[in-house]
């Protein structure tokens, strides 16, 4: 059987739509009968446990990289929600302003100890468990917890915008971050305007790979239907005809597909 | 064992024994290298216990990031497994998975001829 994945989703800048992306692309891989995990890494700005409206868990991500519970306690199982056998569960990230702060004091010591526990998901999750797919969504830009990510992950997604300061930050960090791990990384840009021609999507693909040197997974272009759900539906889950899990669907077909 | 039967076996077993002390006085020859290559200053102050995480990692020069990144994905591992996962020669991750020891960011432990290399991360601080 072949070994299961890490999927780190990371930006250079806020508002890029990572969680969007992580969560409709968990959902999408279930829908494919995968067994997907998604832990929301975002310890600054937790946002799962809104989106999903889960307001306590038995243990929370941060507990598990404290090292005190285990992983399967801060896991949820929302496999009741996947239409198939495919499984999806979550880990999330505590939401209340005091584990935040405390999130946001850790010495190098305990990150190196959460980089060891991160890594140990490999075993615990992939090989013991059978998990497909461990997808860590994380804080936007250098913060150790995304490092943290990215070097646990087999392949980094970095959602990025068209936007001017997002360009350059973007092209900045995969040149000193991500080449320096040797990362397999896949960029998929968001919130575009205008992709209905094809000679339009082409011009954009080859423009990206001119900017940033690194593969395009997808295209997302901007969806009014998006912004009306505020972040409450799923879409991948809940409008399987929407052109919006039509893209992800793609996305999740293509790396499936990676060797 | 009887006497004839041991007394056949003893020239391998002293066989075995200087190839051991070989290996291990390879393995000192390469950490004296690397330590010249890297002047006295390490010599004087070698770090202990330095922790190994992503920023170190980031600020490591490229040949050793690629040895400890190795490392760090498989938690304890040989000198020539970790040569396996890079493509490198056995010899060459040997002397730079020493010289990482010698920094305080890995600790080496001996299990009969082999030498294993692994982050303590669990016994920092």
């Amino acid at each position: 059987m072949m070994m299961g994945k890490i999927l780190a989703v990371h930006s250079y800048k806020g508002g890029t739509g990572k969680t969007l992306l992580s969560i409709n692309l968990a959902a999408a891989l279930a829908e494919h009968g995968k067994k997907v995990c998604l832990f929301d890494l975002d310890f600054r700005a937790p946002s799962l446990s809104t989106l999903l409206k889960i307001e306590k868990s038995e243990c929370w991500l941060n507990d598990y990289l404290n090292g005190t519970c285990e992983i399967d306690k801060a896991m949820l199982d929302l496999s009741e929600k996947v239409h198939n056998s495919g499984k999806l569960f979550v880990g999330l990230a505590n939401p209340a302003t005091e584990a935040i702060r405390d999130m946001s004091a850790k010495d190098r010591k305990w990150e190196m100890r959460a980089l060891g526990r991160l890594l140990a998901l490999r075993t615990s999750l992939l090989s013991d468990k059978g998990f497909d797919y461990l997808i860590l969504d994380t804080s936007p830009g250098l913060q150790y917890s995304s490092i943290n990510a990215i070097v646990s992950a087999d392949l980094v997604l970095v959602a990025t915008t068209f936007d001017r300061s997002d360009v350059d930050g973007t092209k900045r960090m995969l040149r000193e971050l991500y080449d320096l791990f040797e990362k397999k990384t896949e960029v998929v840009l968001n919130k575009v305007l205008d992709v209905s021609s094809k000679a339009g999507k082409e011009e954009i693909t080859s423009k990206v790979n001119d900017v940033y040197q690194v593969p395009l997974l997808g295209i997302v272009p901007c969806f009014c239907d998006i912004l009306k759900a505020r972040g409450g539906i799923i879409f991948a889950q809940e409008k399987p005809d929407h052109p919006f899990t039509r893209i992800l669907e793609e996305m999740a077909a293509k790396i499936d597909k990676m060797a | 064992m009887s006497n004839q039967e041991f007394a056949g076996r003893k020239p391998l077993l002293v066989l075995e024994k200087i190839r051991e002390n070989l290996e291990r006085l390879n393995e000192k020859i390469e950490v004296m290298i690397e330590l010249q290559k890297h002047g006295r200053k390490d010599l004087q102050q070698p770090l202990s216990d330095a922790p190994l995480d992503v920023m170190t990692l980031l600020s490591m020069p490229d040949h050793l990031r690629k040895t400890a990144m190795s490392l760090c994905r498989i938690g304890r591992a040989t000198a020539e497994e970790i040569s396996e996962q890079t493509k490198r020669a056995r010899a060459v991750e040997s002397a730079y998975l020493n010289q990482l020891v010698i920094m305080g960011y890995l600790k080496k432990e001996r299990n009969g001829r082999k030498a294993y290399f692994f982050v303590d991360r669990e016994n920092h601080g």
